[in-house]
């Protein structure tokens, strides 16, 4: 099911003036219900005014955005309600901190929207559970916290919000990997239990093909390609001719292929690889 | 929304004036003042208004960028204009409106008066501001208040602050939109409720704000100190500044227009201030 639709959406930057710049040029991209979405693009492909689109903090030149079938920007729609449904985490959301103890600041968002003490002591609990934080580091200052943990403060203030669209820009640029792992993999699991919609911006590929289940890839303000990791990987000329990559396992299934090896092109992950190969030589030996 | 707010409205060209040096210009955008306030009558105003147009054609500045920068001043052009006309006291009676009466003299006052304000801004802008970029200006500065060094007055720690403070305007600026972004999406409320209620909105966007100012200086600090920055002493310029044959007929023609200023008050009849 369709959750979250843009149509047509056009978006200019200081329309009118010198600076007029087009971000986004007519663009229909639909986001399903119950999966994660992959977001890929080169840099300045208009991502980040895509998604600053979706929960009304811009609203587009031209065309129509929709939540569950409903325009976002008609007249007398709740621009704050539209935002606890429609929860967006920034880039670098660790200076967005404020609040004197890590609980407050999880709180900041539920409180806005007008929850009783409980329910908010309950959802400080559930995101703090998902971000793979210690409940001990409630009462420390956010400020104190390193840089990693500092993300995953923030990331819990939009995931406390409990929205039913969750769309995350680049929310694992910066960390290493063991770091990228546990807040992907934690968003993750908070998608399957929730079965809510989630959108991921990002520019690894391999992240992509570890966590989303669908791809949107986009290109000057426009789509390119848009389906399954697996379709979108199977093109790896189209991604390349963006700017983009394929992941390390797709590109080496790639190279087999060429030197004659009959292996399929559309694999993603390790694991896949292993049992295509797997496959090819007969299963595995026992000794 | 922020952005669009000019910050140092300097006009990036190539112009003669544009390309002065900005010592020069320091001197004589004041000497202009000078010669702005010392115009008396009629004639000496209309000799003022003819060199700041000129001024305005040699900085090839559009007309509406000009006009842009006289906007914020309406209202206190319209104020004292309409203050001057009805309480300047003078012989020659326009109309007598009971409560209050206007004189010829106060209707050419207010006259004078909103065209002295108006060349003010346009002249020294189009001579400073405007055709001057923020780094050469505070160079300039320096360089001009260099003597003071001598009584132990800290010149290159002040122009080094102001070009600083100057060169993190836009970036504050863009910072506080981003955060203000990203507490509207945690649904923060900063357009209704009572004075206290809006002042309370803004501190999750102020705090945020100065952690990042804080962390920016610091960051700042530090990369200074690695290039082994020691403040003034000894420290070479990448751009000097020299002064040509050309440099001074800038300086000379603001101050001939100043002279002529005082002839034409001397020896031109009619209404003076």
């Amino acid at each position: 099911m369709k959750k979250i639709e843009l149509d047509g959406v056009t978006y200019r930057y200081s329309p009118g003036t010198p600076f007029c710049k087009t971000a986004l040029d007519g663009i229909s991209v639909a986001f399903e219900e119950n999966k994660i979405t992959g977001l890929i693009g080169h840099t300045g492909c208009g991502k980040s005014t895509l998604v600053q689109l979706l929960n009304g903090l811009l609203t587009p030149t031209a065309g129509t955005v929709f939540l569950d079938g409903e325009d976002v920007n008609r007249k007398g729609n709740d621009m704050r309600k539209l935002r606890f449904r429609v929860g967006l985490v920034f880039q670098y959301p660790e200076y967005q901190l404020f609040e004197e103890t890590v609980a407050e600041d999880i709180a900041y968002g539920p409180k806005n929207m007008g929850l009783d003490k409980e329910e908010i002591e309950r959802r400080i609990e559930m995101a703090l559970h998902f971000v793979g934080l210690d409940g001990s580091l409630k009462k420390v200052s956010p400020f104190d916290l390193s840089g990693g943990q500092k993300r995953r403060v923030a990331i819990a203030g939009i995931l406390a919000m409990d929205p039913e669209v969750l769309i995350l820009d680049e929310p694992a640029a910066g960390l290493d990997p063991s770091g990228r792992e546990e807040i992907l993999g934690g968003i993750r699991a908070y998608q399957r239990e929730k079965k809510n919609t989630v959108i991921l911006v990002s520019h690894s590929m391999e992240d992509m093909a570890r966590y989303a289940d669908d791809l949107v890839v986009m290109r000057e303000g426009k789509l390119e390609m848009q389906g399954s990791c697996a379709e979108v990987f199977a093109q790896a000329e189209r991604l390349t001719a963006v700017g983009l990559d394929v992941p390390q396992i797709t590109r080496l299934m790639g190279a087999l292929k060429r030197r004659g090896v009959p292996v399929r092109t559309d694999i993603f992950t390790v694991e896949q690889a292993k049992e295509e190969i797997l496959r090819l030589t007969g299963g595995p030996r026992h000794a | 929304m922020l952005k669009d707010i000019t910050l140092g409205q300097y006009f990036p060209g190539n112009s003669f004036l544009h390309r002065q040096d900005p010592r020069m210009k320091i001197i004589a955008s004041i000497l202009y003042i000078v010669a702005v306030f010392l115009c008396k009558n009629l004639f000496s105003f209309l000799f003022i208004t003819l060199f700041t147009v000129a001024l305005v054609l040699l900085s090839r500045i559009p007309m509406k960028v000009i006009l842009k920068g006289v906007k914020p001043l309406l209202f206190i052009l319209i104020f004292t204009t309409v203050y001057n006309v009805f309480f300047y006291q003078g012989e020659h009676l326009l109309a007598d409106l009971k409560i209050v009466k206007i004189y010829f003299e106060g209707v050419m006052f207010a006259l004078l008066m909103a065209v002295r304000i108006v060349c003010l801004l346009v002249g020294s802008s189009v001579i400073l501001t405007y055709t001057t970029s923020p780094i050469m200006l505070t160079d300039g500065l320096e360089r001009l208040l260099s003597p003071l060094r001598k009584i132990h007055v800290p010149v290159h720690e002040f122009a080094m602050m102001m070009t600083i403070a100057l060169r993190f305007i836009p970036t504050l600026i863009e910072e506080t939109d981003k955060i203000m972004n990203a507490q509207k999406a945690r649904g923060s409320d900063l357009s209704s409720g009572g004075l206290i209620r809006r002042a309370k909105a803004l501190i999750p966007i102020l705090i945020p704000l100065f952690v990042s100012a804080f962390r920016r200086a610091n960051d700042l600090a530090v990369a200074m100190e690695c290039r082994c920055y020691r403040g003034g002493n000894g420290r070479t310029r990448m751009t000097q500044l020299r002064l040509h044959a050309i440099d001074w007929t800038m300086l000379f023609t603001v101050l001939l227009c100043g002279g002529a200023v005082v002839i034409i008050n001397l020896y031109s009849p009619g209404f003076s201030v």
